[in-house]
């Protein structure tokens, strides 16, 4: 009460050092303000301790003058653990992690020190309230965690404002914060000088230098050319319909084998897996038909089904539905032992256990079977479209070759690609969206 | 003094029990004509080297593994028996896992609901509420929404406890719990597996090598020899509960230690010499 006096005074000064520093430097005077009024002033004397790891991490510190030494704990594996920190620098983040109740750092007074507190679950309080400005200030607060106090993948951590159910991070808002990371990273640029000396490389070597084996190549202007053109010298590029149809085809195809290879190889994985007896008849059969190339089957699929269009589908079947079965079932193999044992313990009965324990447990190893089986699926696809079928990317190569056009065969390999590419990050995606669990975990543990 | 929970359930009876191993051809004696009678509400501690076959004896309560011979009872009913050697896992006898067995896939709060729900004893709803206010109990409100690959381990372990207390278990049968965790970590860990014990009435089956924590914690210590396995000194640990970590410093805990350290040396160096593995 007797600081009311001053604490008008001091609210503007308490308002001109937060916006000098990181967390709250780009939020508006209104908020500012109202952070201020929050804020005590507390002074330390040279050789003071503030906290140590075990202490209730309650307030947030401002520095406003002298200078403190702050020393994460060596388990939270901070590149540098050691930081000094002066006037506009703040410390004592902790609570705003999730379910971190103590402090991760021993903090000292190097000088004589003062200080602005404010307590987090005020502050949190008070940000919910303005849900927009609030949330920047903790995305602030996020980079500076990561970038003055070097701790790596704190944020999937850091509590969200909006009330304590919404509280975990979003798979979707990881997704967003992990691509703007990425954007941020070198990686992208690496990328890009990857993908220019790769064309550069096309281009020179068919093109300039006309290297020996590469000079019958098409060269990279002619391909892009063909592929951009409204009148395509060999009728097929991004404005002819026919293109996309062969596109469609070909996914249509993929999307049928794989479905069907995702539906039976899981099932017929998860009995592997669950059953002994089962394992022990078929495994054998299984493990000497898998070696077998999808290329080797083409005959027998084309008197299998006297329609080319099933044959191609069960050849792209085949191979997805091996890497899928035999992936699940590695994945029901590799379940702890302990968590059926817990399971048992806390009264689950057989089918629980398995709805509950094996089939999430599994899930890791099954969609990494997936990521490989759609990969396989397109190459079986499209090896065997090459061989019989009408329409297809794989088609589009093979006639491609047969009619000389080869800027055209260019065109249908960079297509599939592309198209492969996008099929599988699809996979990953729906992988990440059934297990949220394992993405956060990831978050925890990268770099 | 031995203040033990006023409790009538939970009294767990090892009678005569032999476990043969039989991998090979080579029979290996893990548990040798073993007796022990586990009091209702008391904490047992059980103390051998690694390997010594106290694991087996867990395996055999919670009905992971069968026996050869022998009987064991829990409030006078039979569990397992020469006629039926592997008794059938429970909620009335909850495992804690040496490495957690909390499900990664599920957040701490479903974990925590599993056993009830499972059981079909409580409605989701009911099993929320109760799970709610289990982990406010334990000082874990705030990891309810967090899945248990984020939270320390140490947490994890308060986690699963309360996880099996949920089923209000007539015993609890501890293997090696905080094995894992540095030793500051432990400290905190034990004083809440006494807090948390002081509060429930459940008999607790606790398995370590470590004779502090032993000593610590018990109402009674059982050192057992190296494989194979059976009670070499029982030890009365007559420190008044409820206790805390001034008891530690205490001259009686120290006595204690001394008592026993020479047993478990002694074990320890035959575990050694053996040249046996962690089983």
């Amino acid at each position: 009460m007797e600081a009311a006096a001053t604490a008008n005074g001091a609210g503007d000064d308490a308002a001109a050092l937060l916006r000098e520093t990181t967390p709250f430097g780009e939020a508006s005077g209104a908020l500012l303000a109202r952070i201020a009024r929050l804020a005590r002033p507390a002074r330390y004397g040279a050789g003071t301790r503030l906290y140590s790891p075990d202490d209730p991490a309650d307030d947030i510190f401002v520095v406003a003058s002298g200078r403190v030494e702050h020393v994460l704990d060596p388990q939270i594996g901070a590149r540098e653990a050691v930081k000094r920190v002066t006037r506009g620098g703040v410390f004592g983040w902790t609570g705003l992690l999730l379910g971190q109740e103590h402090r991760m750092a021993t903090v000292t007074a190097l000088e004589p020190t003062q200080v602005l507190r404010i307590n987090t679950e005020e502050l949190i309080r008070l940000l919910s309230s303005e849900p927009q400005e609030g949330e920047h200030v903790m995305e602030r607060f996020v980079s500076m965690i990561q970038r003055e106090f070097t701790v790596p993948a704190l944020l999937a951590r850091v509590r969200r404002l909006s009330g304590p159910l919404t509280e975990e991070m979003s798979t979707a808002s990881l997704t967003m914060y992990r691509m703007s990371l990425w954007l941020k990273s070198p990686r992208p640029y690496l990328m890009f000088i990857g993908f220019a000396l790769f064309l550069g490389f096309w281009y020179l070597a068919v093109e300039i230098w006309r290297l020996p084996r590469f000079r019958e190549m098409p060269g990279l202007t002619v391909v892009v050319k063909e592929w951009l053109s409204p009148n395509p010298t060999y009728g097929l590029s991004l404005y002819t319909e026919e293109y996309y149809q062969h596109i469609l085809v070909s996914i249509w195809r993929v999307t049928k084998a794989f479905f069907l290879a995702t539906v039976l190889g899981v099932t017929f994985g998860l009995l592997l897996g669950w059953s002994r007896a089962f394992k022990e008849y078929v495994f054998p059969v299984f493990e000497m038909l898998r070696p077998i190339p999808i290329l080797a089957w083409v005959p027998l699929a084309i008197v299998m089904f006297i329609a080319t269009e099933s044959a191609v589908v069960y050849l792209a079947f085949l191979a997805s539905f091996f890497a899928t079965a035999l992936n699940t079932m590695l994945g029901v193999e590799s379940i702890d032992e302990s968590y059926i044992r817990a399971a048992d313990c806390l009264g689950a009965n057989r089918r629980q256990v398995f709805r509950h324990v094996i089939l999430p447990g599994a899930l890791p190893f099954i969609f990494t079977g997936l990521q490989i089986s759609i990969g396989v699926s397109w190459f079986s696809l499209v090896a065997a479209e090459m061989v019989s079928g009408q329409y297809g990317l794989g088609y589009v190569i093979n006639t491609s070759y047969v009619m000389v056009r080869y800027p055209t065969i260019v065109i249908g390999m960079v297509t599939l690609g592309i198209v492969g590419y996008i099929t599988s990050a699809m996979v990953r995606i729906a992988g990440d969206y059934m297990m949220e669990w394992r993405v956060r975990e990831l978050a925890l543990s990268e770099r | 003094m031995n203040m033990r929970q006023p409790s009538t359930r939970g009294q767990i009876s090892i009678q005569d029990v032999v476990k043969v191993y039989d991998p090979d051809g080579a029979a290996v004696m893990a548990v040798d004509h073993c007796s022990l009678e586990i009091e209702a509400g008391e904490i047992c501690m059980i103390v051998g080297p690694s390997g010594c076959g106290k694991t087996t004896l867990l395996n055999a309560i919670a009905g992971f593994h069968e026996i050869t011979s022998g009987r064991i009872t829990m409030d006078g009913e039979v569990l397992c028996s020469s006629e039926k050697p592997k008794s059938t896992p429970g909620p009335d006898r909850i495992v804690v896992f040496q490495n957690g067995a909390l499900f990664p896939w599920k957040s701490n709060l479903d974990n925590v609901i599993f056993g009830p729900v499972m059981q079909g004893r409580l409605g989701r709803r009911q099993a929320i509420e109760k799970g709610r206010a289990m982990l406010s109990d334990a000082g874990l409100s705030g990891v309810e929404h967090s899945y248990p690959g984020e939270v320390s381990s140490g947490m994890r372990r308060r986690v699963e406890i309360v996880r099996a207390l949920m089923n209000d278990p007539k015993a609890l049968l501890l293997d090696e719990p905080y094995r894992a965790l540095d030793s500051l970590t432990k400290s905190v860990m034990h004083e809440a597996l006494l807090e948390i014990y002081y509060k429930n009435k459940v008999t607790i089956f606790f398995i370590t090598h470590d004779l502090e924590e032993a000593i610590f914690l018990g109402h009674r210590v059982a050192i057992m020899t190296t494989r194979p396995c059976k009670p070499k000194k029982v030890l009365n640990v007559d420190i008044p509960h409820p206790r805390d970590y001034s008891v530690l410093t205490s001259k009686r805990f120290r006595e204690l230690i001394e008592e026993t350290n020479d047993a478990v040396h002694e074990e320890a160096l035959k575990a050694f010499q053996a040249g046996e593995k962690e089983g």
